[in-house]
């Protein structure tokens, strides 16, 4: 084990801000993508419905 | 016609290749593709973090913000090859003038703006202490701006044809010339940027350590995984837009 | 009509129009003009200062005057149905494209290029720096036009032409723009602007090549 605590770890010598702000928008920017992606698939399928059988 | 049109659907029939670019077909293909993306993406995502923070050593130059490369040049690489997948896709497309490509090329375009976003937005934060400023403008970070509007472009071209074969024609060519325009703009930008400031401090460029390679290799193949799987996704939802009227988008749905 | 003759019988129509329409180029040289006027406002006069951004604002500014004409290129023949004779020729369509983008770069490439040494007089730049200046100029406008070409034959049928066309093209501009701008740099800081001369007249010949090609393509694309 490199840390010798966990708050070792978050404070990341001291750049916690950097490497955990982008980690962060990482992790955003992805569950934006998935969002997004079940939103449209959503949509989608339910337009096939509006077609008569 | 009607001859020839059988003549070519003989001369195409066992090519496998040839049969998977019917949507119908390659919709439950894209579903297991889309599967193994995921799984892929979070196992080795895993493998990479724990090796990138629990295993690798702080880097002797940069301490621990170097960690933001496990994430940096995996989002970077990827903004990369999914606009030289995507021009592939386009020409593939307008050669063979299958649906499915210029589809495959829309899938791709979001993915890649978010992965040249996340390059954006990481190479920032990493700057910030290693530069002392959010931004310079790094060749490489300049780059990956210009691609940024490469795909912007592609997308809002896409968007405004309402007829949608129509669409799909103007941006594949429009990504054709992205993509003939690339390495130019990629040599013009190193060209300028060692006029302007010589050789600057390029995170990352230090001889790294095995162990960190190993993780940001790793974490390049989750990324990879990810944006295959999230491609599929959109893939799919587009064929269940574009082919609602088919019997079996139908069926699908029920 | 022999190839020859209809890409001159393209050319002249052009400069007919461009006699007849004093606006077509003057409305460009005037963007041009106001557009140089306009930074020593929002940076301060300070001669130091004007020569250190003038090479940029100017090519940039020709750059943006150039990009406004674009829609001049298709959008108004496919109005009037001109586009459909010049689509229905016999003649191979890039060779028309070429023929009325090198009218198109005359026609409004000459105004700006000799408006760009005066306007180099008024950033404090040297004598040798505005010449280099012009010539960078008048290797970009035919280079930015070409590339131009085909995102105003994508567009011509589409919606919100004018700005997504300037989004297309002038990420595609950068090359031109760092060689042009950086040759005239290069004689400011009293070196010489050979290399990046040449490098951007080989963009121009690559643009030259390639985008008749794909811009005739684009309008068979747009106008099926």
């Amino acid at each position: 084990m490199i840390w010798e605590s966990w708050s070792a770890f978050w404070a990341m010598g001291g750049r916690g801000f950097f490497v955990w702000g982008s980690y962060g928008a990482l992790l955003i920017a992805i569950l934006a993508e998935l969002i997004v992606l079940r939103g449209a698939r959503k949509k989608a399928l339910e337009s096939v419905d509006e077609f008569p059988r | 016609m009607a001859r020839t049109e059988q003549q070519s659907n003989d001369r195409f029939q066992g090519r496998w290749f040839w049969r998977y670019a019917s949507p119908a077909a390659f919709y439950p293909v894209a579903g297991r593709i889309e599967k193994i993306g995921w799984f892929l993406a979070i196992t080795l995502a895993i493998i990479g973090l724990y090796i990138g923070f629990f295993r690798a050593p702080t880097d002797a130059q940069q301490g621990e913000v170097y960690r933001v490369i496990y994430i940096h040049v995996p989002a970077a690489w990827m903004a990369m090859i999914i606009y030289l997948a995507m021009a592939f896709w386009s020409a593939t497309g307008l050669v063979l003038g299958t649906r499915l490509s210029f589809m495959m090329s829309h899938a791709l375009a979001p993915t890649g703006a978010i992965m040249a976003v996340i390059a954006l937005w990481t190479g920032a934060l990493w700057g910030r202490p290693t530069w002392g400023t959010y931004w310079v403008w790094d060749a490489r970070l300049t780059s990956t701006l210009i691609l940024f509007f490469l795909y912007v472009g592609y997308m809002a071209l896409a968007a405004s044809f309402d007829d949608k074969k129509k669409g799909d024609r103007a941006s594949a060519l429009i990504a054709l010339v992205g993509a003939v325009n690339v390495p130019i703009i990629y040599f013009s930008v190193n060209w300028w940027n060692t006029l302007h400031q010589g050789s600057s401090v390029r995170p990352g460029s230090s001889s790294m350590a095995s162990i960190m390679l190993t993780a940001m290799l790793i974490m390049t193949f989750a990324f990879w995984a990810y944006c295959v799987a999230a491609a599929m996704h959109r893939l799919r939802t587009q064929i269940i837009e574009r082919e609602s009227g088919a019997q079996w988008v139908k069926e699908l749905v029920k | 009509m022999s190839l020859r003759l209809a890409a001159s019988a393209v050319f002249r129509r052009e400069f007919q129009l461009f006699a007849r329409r004093k606006s077509d180029w003057a409305n460009p040289l005037m963007f041009f003009v106001i557009v140089c006027s306009l930074f020593p406002f929002a940076v301060g006069s300070e001669t130091e200062r004007l020569r250190g951004i003038g090479v940029g604002v100017i090519f940039v500014g020709a750059l943006l005057a150039a990009l406004l004409t674009l829609p001049r290129l298709f959008d108004e023949d496919a109005r009037d149905g001109s586009l459909d004779l010049l689509l229905n020729s016999n003649e191979p369509l890039a060779m028309l494209v070429l023929a009325r983008v090198a009218a198109l770069s005359i026609g409004i490439g000459a105004p700006l290029i000799l408006a760009t040494p005066l306007f180099s007089l008024l950033y404090a730049l040297p004598s040798d720096v505005a010449l280099v200046l012009a010539l960078a100029v008048a290797l970009a406008v035919p280079t930015l036009l070409l590339v131009g070409a085909i995102a105003a034959a994508l567009l011509v049928t589409a919606r919100g032409g004018a700005i997504l066309t300037a989004v297309l093209v002038l990420p595609l501009t950068i090359p031109t723009l760092i060689f042009g701008a950086g040759a005239a740099s290069k004689v400011l800081y009293g070196e010489s602007p050979f290399a990046e001369l040449s490098l951007q007249a080989a963009y121009l010949l690559f643009a030259l090549a390639l985008s008749p090609l794909a811009a005739s393509a684009a309008l068979k694309i747009s106008t099926d």
